[in-house]
């Protein structure tokens, strides 16, 4: 017996038609389409495609859930051992659907799934999500990709331990694992070097963790003299959410004046936060947000004044994109404020 | 980074009874030895230090026995805080991050293996400060 | 400074009545060894007794707990002698010639402390992890006198020399032996060398030293290394052992002198030396616990590199935790002085491989080269014969009460196997 699987491709690749067709909302068909066939040759009868679902990619984008939700349904009815979406090469929409889709199933269903992408693709974001098979950029890496996507995905069905990234072809996806390299440290050392010296591409094989330094502005001068705002990746909101920030994966921020409170209550404020324990933070948010402390500092002439808005999203999950446009939006509204500094706490 | 050498400024940071034990009354430096604290809650003292402007004096991960294997540290930070340096800040919340980061291993030591962990701790801190370890166990 | 080394290829080694090597096959007087062992006043003093033992290539064979892994040399023609300022009077070696006897090492184990590992298996999926499974070993086991528990300093000690004895005992043996090959190793003064290879990059090996206190040291020419200032040695005094270790705890990514005497960066450095790059130099620097030396210390790691005027810089480092410390002040520093590095380190990335690797890290560290991931998790099978003792495996690293399973199997980490992630990159186990 055969494993089953399932596979996802768009209307391109089910030679429906290029951007004028992308249209098309999802159909299931029995059996392989097109770049199926290439994964059932390389699997030699130990797997088989035995349905495919072809969507749009527009209409990914756009009806999202509704197509999200039509696929699962399928997919659940077909009980398959795997899931394997794509490759989708260089091209961005199909990319985010095929590694989106593909996240659902897992999560949802616990059905393990395969996609394949070139890295640049915007999909790829979620490589620590989903097990990504790293490809060319155009489709022509076809022949190369799916024995990797098989070999790969029978060994996933196998129940089998997958091996480095390097080895089996995946992108690196945070998980480290050990593997044999040909040479040994040492010679790959000085390959590297002499590589690096010679201005010639090298691939490290630890990446350092990102780093998004930003470098310190001037220090305030005269503190009594400076508006000072605060803002949080806590969830700080007034009493009820009423912006319905989200407790993970925030879409939005929320601007909420504080001119006259001069402390924040259990009636009166509450954190959207999913994140942490939220009991210490609803009973006085000002744990969070300290406008209990700086309105002190206010009297006491410490500060010249606290500013009369806060910033508020939840930190929780939410992407690195969104937090950043986030904050350039209301990084102006601070500066038409004439907001001299800014204290954001995180949690 | 650390001012230069002031052995007066020093104060030891230890849940290890072989340090009192060796060290007390032989420098200039100062110990507070607190048995009662794990080895985690010995770095979040010294974090909280160097977060009030403490100097961190000693790597907080010395040697190479790992956090989950031994219960003992010491450290060094000093007596008085002198201003707060980012740096230090960094390299304490690191080792507590890595601390977290090890597996908690559910084992009993024996009190022969307990001695020798002291020891490895303890030698570490001398030869952190050039304390002279062999002479300080002869006491 | 010129070196030639004469391999005397060791294929195996047996107990005798007399000790000689014969046609690639060493033959050994446990008792001769152990006499001349003795002659030394502090290995009479602290170790009561020596075991003697043989583990070849493929055996059921567990040695554990091992303290250190020594390469048996002579010096043949030239100035000073093995293992200078420890063994043999102070004086600097590298140049000359040295026979070594390839394909074997002495393994000395024994327990020191009561959580020590350094785990060798020769044969087994351990075996693949630690490279002296592949040599022909003869194992030392100490044991202690009485009352040793207060003096493990003047223990480990007697326990280090004991070692440096019996390979130098062994190694004397390839004096009078005609060597299967031979290799010359030369570096240039630094005008020289821009004259003979005017267009190749200038490279330095940038050689971190483990320097922290009892069984975390080691020693140049006999000088405790958290004693010493960074400096410069000729690639080619390491080859004559000239840097020895006297460190094993958590045994994966602590050099031994085997290491050291075969340091990979050094033959590696050397396989492309007048190709594509000119080796100039190594620079020893430590790993303290003291702040103000690490900053002291990758200070003049820079330093040095400017003035040589290099264009390169191969770090490797020692041990875990603060050593990375080291490691990544040394890259930043070095790389801020125009000066390009490939860092070489291994791993703790949990068990599950999904913690952050380092205790510390910088942007500037662009080229890395990892050993592996230490905290991962293997399960070594009970061996026929166990050299040294299997008393303390429930408390080595990574292991747990029940980690020596009943029947004889050990689940515990990588970091158990002597030489596994090690940091100079000796092996080609990796991560990713």
């Amino acid at each position: 017996m055969s494993y089953k699987v399932v596979h996802y491709i768009n209307q391109f690749f089910a030679n429906i038609g290029g951007e004028e067709m992308a249209h098309v909302a999802p159909e299931l068909r029995e059996g392989f389409v097109g770049p199926g066939m290439a994964l059932n040759t390389a699997w030699k009868g130990e797997a088989e495609i035995t349905a495919t679902i072809v969507c749009g990619d527009s209409y990914f984008a756009e009806h999202e859930a509704d197509a999200k939700e039509k696929v699962l349904a399928w997919v659940k009815e077909q009980k398959p051992d795997m899931f394997i979406a794509g490759p989708a090469f260089n091209a961005g929409r199909y990319g985010y659907a095929c590694a989106t889709i593909a996240n659902a199933v897992q999560e949802e269903l616990g059905i393990p799934v395969l996609t394949g992408m070139y890295e640049e693709n915007p999909g790829a974001d979620l490589k620590n999500k989903v097990l990504i098979v790293a490809t060319a950029n155009s489709a022509a890496g076809m022949r190369k990709a799916a024995p990797v996507m098989a070999k790969l995905a029978l060994k996933i069905m196998k129940g089998e331990k997958i091996g480095a990234s390097a080895e089996e072809g995946y992108m690196p996806n945070g998980i480290r694992r050990n593997f044999f390299e040909k040479e040994v440290g040492a010679k790959r050392a000085v390959d590297m070097l002499i590589a690096k010296l010679s201005d010639k591409p090298f691939t490290t094989e630890y990446p350092m963790p990102s780093f998004d330094r930003v470098a310190p502005n001037k220090a305030v001068k005269d503190l009594s003299k400076a508006t000072i705002a605060l803002c949080t990746s806590g969830g700080i909101v007034p009493k009820g959410n009423p912006d319905h920030i989200e407790s993970s994966s925030a879409s939005h921020y929320g601007e909420y004046s504080i001119a006259g409170v001069d402390d924040l209550t259990a009636e009166t404020y509450e954190t959207a936060h999913g994140g942490y324990d939220p009991v210490y933070a609803n009973a006085d948010a000002d744990r969070v947000l300290p406008v209990d402390i700086l309105r002190e500092m206010e009297r006491e002439g410490k500060i010249g004044k606290l500013h009369d808005f806060f910033y508020t999203t939840v930190g929780n999950g939410t992407s690195v994109a969104n937090a950043k446009k986030f904050a350039a939006e209301y990084a102006q509204k601070l500066l038409q404020a004439g907001v001299h500094a800014v204290i954001m706490t995180s949690t | 980074m650390a001012t230069a050498y002031n052995p007066r400024d020093f104060l030891i940071l230890t849940n290890n009874p072989l340090v009192p034990t060796c060290m007390e009354g032989r420098g200039l430096y100062t110990i507070r030895f607190q048995p009662e604290r794990s080895f985690r809650e010995i770095l979040v003292e010294a974090r909280d230090m160097v977060y009030a402007g403490h100097i961190l004096y000693t790597h907080p991960l010395a040697g190479s026995v790992k956090p989950n294997e031994t219960p003992y540290k010491s450290l060094v930070v000093s007596m008085e805080p002198h201003g707060f340096d980012a740096q230090h800040g960094e390299m304490i919340a690191n080792a507590i991050a890595v601390f977290d980061k090890f597996k908690p291993l559910q084992r009993s030591l024996g009190p022969s293996v307990l001695e020798d962990f002291q020891l490895i701790d303890y030698t570490l801190l001398a030869g952190a400060i050039g304390f002279d370890a062999q002479a300080g166990l002869s006491k | 400074m010129k070196l030639e080394l004469g391999y005397i290829q060791i294929k195996d080694i047996q107990f005798s009545k007399e000790c000689k090597v014969d046609n690639g096959t060493l033959y050994v007087d446990p008792d001769a060894v152990k006499a001349y062992l003795y002659e030394d006043d502090d290995v009479k003093a602290w170790v009561k007794d020596f075991g003697f033992d043989i583990a070849k290539p493929g055996e059921s064979v567990r040695i554990t707990p091992v303290k250190d892994v020594i390469e048996p040399r002579v010096k043949v023609e030239g100035p000073g002698g093995v293992f200078p300022g420890v063994i043999s009077k102070v004086e600097t070696v590298g140049s000359g010639k040295t026979h070594v006897l390839r394909g074997m090492a002495v393994v000395t184990a024994g327990k020191i402390v009561g959580f020590q590992e350094g785990i060798i298996d020769m044969s087994g999926p351990g075996a693949e992890y630690t490279p002296f499974s592949k040599l022909n070993n003869l194992v030392v086991v100490a044991e202690p006198n009485e009352g040793y528990q207060d003096h493990k300093h003047e223990y480990e000690h007697a326990v280090r020399i004991a070692g440096l004895r019996a390979a130098t005992y062994i190694g004397e043996l390839g004096r009078s032996v005609t060597p299967d090959e031979t290799a010359e190793f030369e570096t240039y003064g630094i005008k020289e060398g821009l004259e003979k290879l005017p267009n190749l990059p200038r490279v330095a090996y940038v050689h971190m030293l483990q320097s922290q206190g009892l069984l975390h040291d080691t020693y140049v020419y006999g000088v405790d290394a958290k004693r010493s200032l960074t400096t410069i040695l000729c690639p080619t005094e390491t080859m004559d052992g000239a840097i020895i270790s006297g460190n094993c705890v958590s045994a994966c990514d602590k050099n031994t002198t085997y290491h050291h005497q075969n340091n990979p960066v050094v033959a590696n450095l050397f396989a492309a030396h007048g190709k594509t790059l000119n080796y100039v130099c190594n620079i020893i620097t430590n790993e303290n616990v003291y702040l103000a030396d690490k900053q002291r210390s990758s200070d003049w790691t820079a330093k040095l590199c400017r003035l040589l005027d290099l264009d390169g810089a191969l770090v490797s480092q020692e041990g875990f935790g603060n050593p990375d410390t080291d490691l990544i002040m040394n890259c930043k520093k070095i790389e801020l002085q125009g000066v390009k590095t490939v860092i070489i380190t291994d791993e703790y990335a949990g068990q599950d491989g999904k913690s952050q690797s380092l205790a510390d890290a910088d942007p500037l560290a662009d080229a890395v080269v990892t050993g592996g991931n230490a905290n991962e998790v293997i399960i070594l099978p009970k061996m026929d014969k166990v050299i040294g003792t299997l008393d303390y495996v429930d408390v080595i690293a990574g292991g747990h009460a029940g980690s020596l399973r009943p029947d004889g199997t050990i689940e515990a980490e990588l970091q158990v196997i002597t030489g596994a992630t090690n940091e100079m990159g000796f092996n080609r186990l990796s991560a990713r």
